[in-house]
């Protein structure tokens, strides 16, 4: 891996120049909307494995989820036990429902609050971690990359219950290491829980954070820093003026990915639930469509939750990248 | 071992069956009134067409859910007998309902397993989902007087049989016997005796028990002993009546000891918890007849010190008890051979081999009448310094009251307490408008599900 700039890989479907070009302007046109034709067929032939695999995995459930949330159960029979059951259009009174629910909109409050303190401490924390790497005076660089990114290929569930045994009292070497120096810590407690949740996400994922960054960083031109050098400029000041502006693409990238996934929230807070008296089965907006579809067993409202969640998954990313975008160009 | 929720226990050898012809019948009259409704509805349902018949000599595989520790033994058993049909075990996990979650999207997604194991309570919610097969048709009346009455009748709706039944779970209070003896605690009879047990071991830094806020199995016990009746019907209307006077008073008084600080508030059955039993940090549990295996496989170093003594009562003197738990072999629809599923679970649940290895591994109580010895039960007879232990849980099965039904949606009903008693805990709301709160969210529940229901007043 060298500082180098990525080669560019070849333009694809780039038509041969034709040898012929003293030809009838019919006949080329012929020609050409043959050629058209054939590369319309090859690029289609191309794209159809992923479009088809789009569709079926992206798309069709996105619809299914949709139309699911437009509908309600009705049940006939007495008692409503081993009748009947027919799904019917509902309109819009699924999503009543769901935003009608405190619950779920309490659950929208906290991860977005998590997501205001947890965001940026990750980002910093990377971005930190990613210059000090790339500086000239670091060392081990290969051991430390490899080390801060070892906590991303632990699995989210995995690493809920790892760190779910450090944080349960009786159990936890830091607990007690805390109360032998006389601090009553409770990790699990209704004030803590959250934060307890943002440092399993933060240990999961600065380091792949970092690595972004990194990969970002490398892509800097040589030249830059040479230049830099040359104007007398020592690194704190090729850090500020040359890598942080140039790995802003690369920074605004992975805040609209920690948006998304701290809007996902599930895992983390599922696997710590059991654990602590503070979660509730509606914590975050994805654990409580979750438990309406498969505890409530009414995948209906649960849709509607889901589809609610995206839309504002969506916005907040649209949002950002608007906010961001926007300061650049003035800058600019 | 996390899971035991669902491992139930039973009444002990035939005490309800044979003792309480009284509170039999108002029982067949509850379950001939919901039956009578239900009929109906069965007739007109989709039942899953006509049972396909296995060839002679054929042979097939049934996929069987469950969590119960050390079920594969019978089943190993079973499949050395039956060449021909063959049970595979999936084990899923019972922590917070996870496994009731399987089973139903397993059931919208069209492919349950064979047979699955499902508590009590839960029954009426897979019926909504017409998740599990009538297996009246298939003949298991016949196999009825096996069974103790009024488990039998947990699984009975309208003329359907709907599941077999393997065990439940009366309830009693564990305790540390050498803790209780050196801090000079008399074991509680009462409630009332109970809270003073549970100053004076606070006194000692210890917590008397934990009011876990998401167990709502264990509250929904307390509130049958106090003789709640959450759920009833009338014609085909279902009745909740989750905030009545009963429930009200177990609230109060779990509120009252929360308050004062003389019950810790963590969820039971997780590390935390089953680290203060094994340190005597909590040196008692209201538990159920499963919970010997509980303690003992998971605090060995309390052996010989544990004792069971009977739930404490609200009057002095009084021989109210409830269930814990309580499970079933169900068959469910899509089953292919629900004829050979049914011979199974009835085996299973029966037969004297397999009774002893359920028995060995903890199961419970049985469900069935005869095939074991009472004397087995005390599986754990050393881990409680030789009591014969099973007989607290005998008696206070066969003093259960058994007036109590389930209805449709208790999973979700378990999941609003816990949210609500979450939320009490915290912004220190009372209990008493968990329940009020509760009770109107499940009403609307089930008003969602399509079903016809009112608030008990």
């Amino acid at each position: 891996m060298s500082r180098d700039t990525p080669v560019r890989p070849p333009t694809p479907a780039a038509a041969p120049p034709e040898p012929g070009a003293r030809r009838a302007a019919a006949g080329r046109r012929r020609r050409a909307s043959r050629t058209e034709a054939r590369n319309a067929r090859a690029a289609a032939g191309f794209l159809l494995p992923f479009l088809a695999l789009f569709g079926l995995c992206f798309l069709a459930p996105i619809g299914y989820a949709l139309r699911t949330s437009l509908q309600r159960t009705e049940r006939t029979g007495p008692l409503g036990l081993g009748g009947q059951e027919h799904e019917v259009f509902a309109g819009l009174a699924n999503y009543a429902q769901a935003l009608a629910d405190d619950r779920f909109l309490a659950g929208f409050g906290r991860v977005l609050l998590f997501g205001a303190v947890q965001i940026p401490l990750m980002t910093l924390l990377a971005t930190g971690l990613a210059l000090l790497l790339e500086s000239a005076a670091a060392r081990g660089i290969t051991f430390f990359r490899s080390a801060f990114f070892l906590p991303y290929g632990v699995p989210g569930v995995i690493a809920s219950i790892l760190w779910g045994f450090l944080y349960v009292p009786g159990i936890s070497p830091l607990v007690k290491i805390a109360q032998s120096v006389g601090w009553n810590v409770d990790f699990l407690s209704r004030g803590s829980v959250l934060w307890s949740l943002a440092n399993i996400v933060t240990w999961q994922f600065t380091g792949y954070t970092m690595l972004v960054l990194i990969a970002q960083l490398k892509a800097v031109p040589g030249e830059l820093y040479e230049a830099a050098r040359i104007d007398g400029a020592n690194a704190w000041q090729v850090a500020r003026h040359i890598k942080l502006p140039m790995i802003r693409p690369a920074l605004v990238l992975t805040c609209v990915f920690s948006i998304i996934g701290t809007l996902q929230l599930f895992a983390e807070p599922m696997v710590l639930r059991p654990l602590s008296s503070a979660i509730d089965s509606g914590y975050t907006p994805n654990l409580h469509a979750y438990s309406e579809a498969f505890v409530g067993n009414n995948q209906q409202l649960a849709a509607a939750e889901a589809v609610l969640l995206a839309l504002v998954a969506c916005a907040a990313s649209f949002g950002f990248l608007r906010l961001v975008g926007g300061h650049g160009k003035e800058r600019g | 071992m996390t899971s035991s929720d669902a491992t139930s226990g039973g009444t002990g050898g035939g005490g309800t069956a044979g003792g309480a012809p009284r509170r039999r019948t108002v029982l067949g009259g509850a379950a001939g009134a919901a039956a009578g409704l239900a009929l109906a509805g069965c007739g007109a349902g989709p039942d899953g067409g006509a049972p396909k018949e296995r060839k002679k000599g054929q042979r097939i595989s049934l996929t069987f859910w469950s969590w119960v520790p050390g079920i594969d033994k019978p089943v190993d058993l079973w499949n050395r007998r039956n060449p021909e049909v063959q049970v595979r075990v999936e084990k899923v996990s019972a922590v917070n309902g996870q496994q009731y979650a399987k089973m139903h999207a397993a059931i919208k997604a069209g492919n349950p397993p064979d047979l699955g194991q499902i508590e009590f309570p839960v029954i009426p919610g897979f019926l909504l989902d017409n998740g599990l097969r009538d297996l009246a048709p298939l003949g298991a009346a016949r196999h009825r007087d096996k069974f103790v009455g009024w488990q039998w009748q947990q699984s009975v709706f309208g003329k359907g049989v709907y599941a077999i039944p393997q065990a439940s779970g009366p309830m009693g209070l564990f305790v540390r016997k050498d803790l209780f003896d050196r801090w000079e605690v008399q074991v509680p009879g009462t409630w009332d005796e109970y809270e003073a047990a549970a100053k004076a071991i606070r006194r000692h830094g210890a917590w008397i028990d934990t009011f876990a806020p998401t167990n709502g199995n264990r509250f929904a016990g307390l509130a049958w002993q106090a003789g709640a009746a959450w759920y009833a019907t009338r014609g085909d209307t279902w009745i909740v009546h989750l905030d009545d006077g009963p429930t009200r008073k177990v609230a109060d008084y779990w509120e009252s000891l929360v308050r004062q600080r003389l019950v810790k508030t963590i969820p039971d059955r997780q590390n935390a918890w089953y680290k203060d039993i094994q340190t005597g940090a909590i040196p008692a549990w209201v538990g159920a007849s499963w919970g010997d295996a509980l303690l003992a496989g998971n605090a060995p170093g309390t052996k010989g010190k544990w004792r069971a003594a009977a739930l404490p009562q609200w009057r002095p003197g009084g021989r109210a008890y409830a269930n814990w738990g309580g499970s079933t072999t169900a068959v469910f629809a899509q089953a292919a051979y629900p004829r050979d599923a049914l011979d199974f679970a009835v085996w299973l649940n029966t037969d004297p081999q397999s009774l002893a290895l359920l028995i060995a591994g903890g199961y419970g109580f049985p469900a069935a009448r005869t095939g074991y010895a009472p004397a087995a039960l005390d599986a754990d007879k050393d881990f409680f310094g030789g009591q014969a232990y099973s007989r607290v849980f005998a008696d206070a099965g066969a003093h259960v009251d058994t007036r109590w039904r389930w209805g449709p949606g208790v999973d979700t009903l378990y999941q609003r307490l816990g949210d609500a008693f979450t939320e009490a805990l915290a912004d220190g709301s009372s209990f008493r408008s968990v329940l009020r709160k509760v009770q109107g969210q499940t009403v609307a529940d089930l008003k969602g599900k399509g079903l016809k229901v009112e608030s008990g007043g």
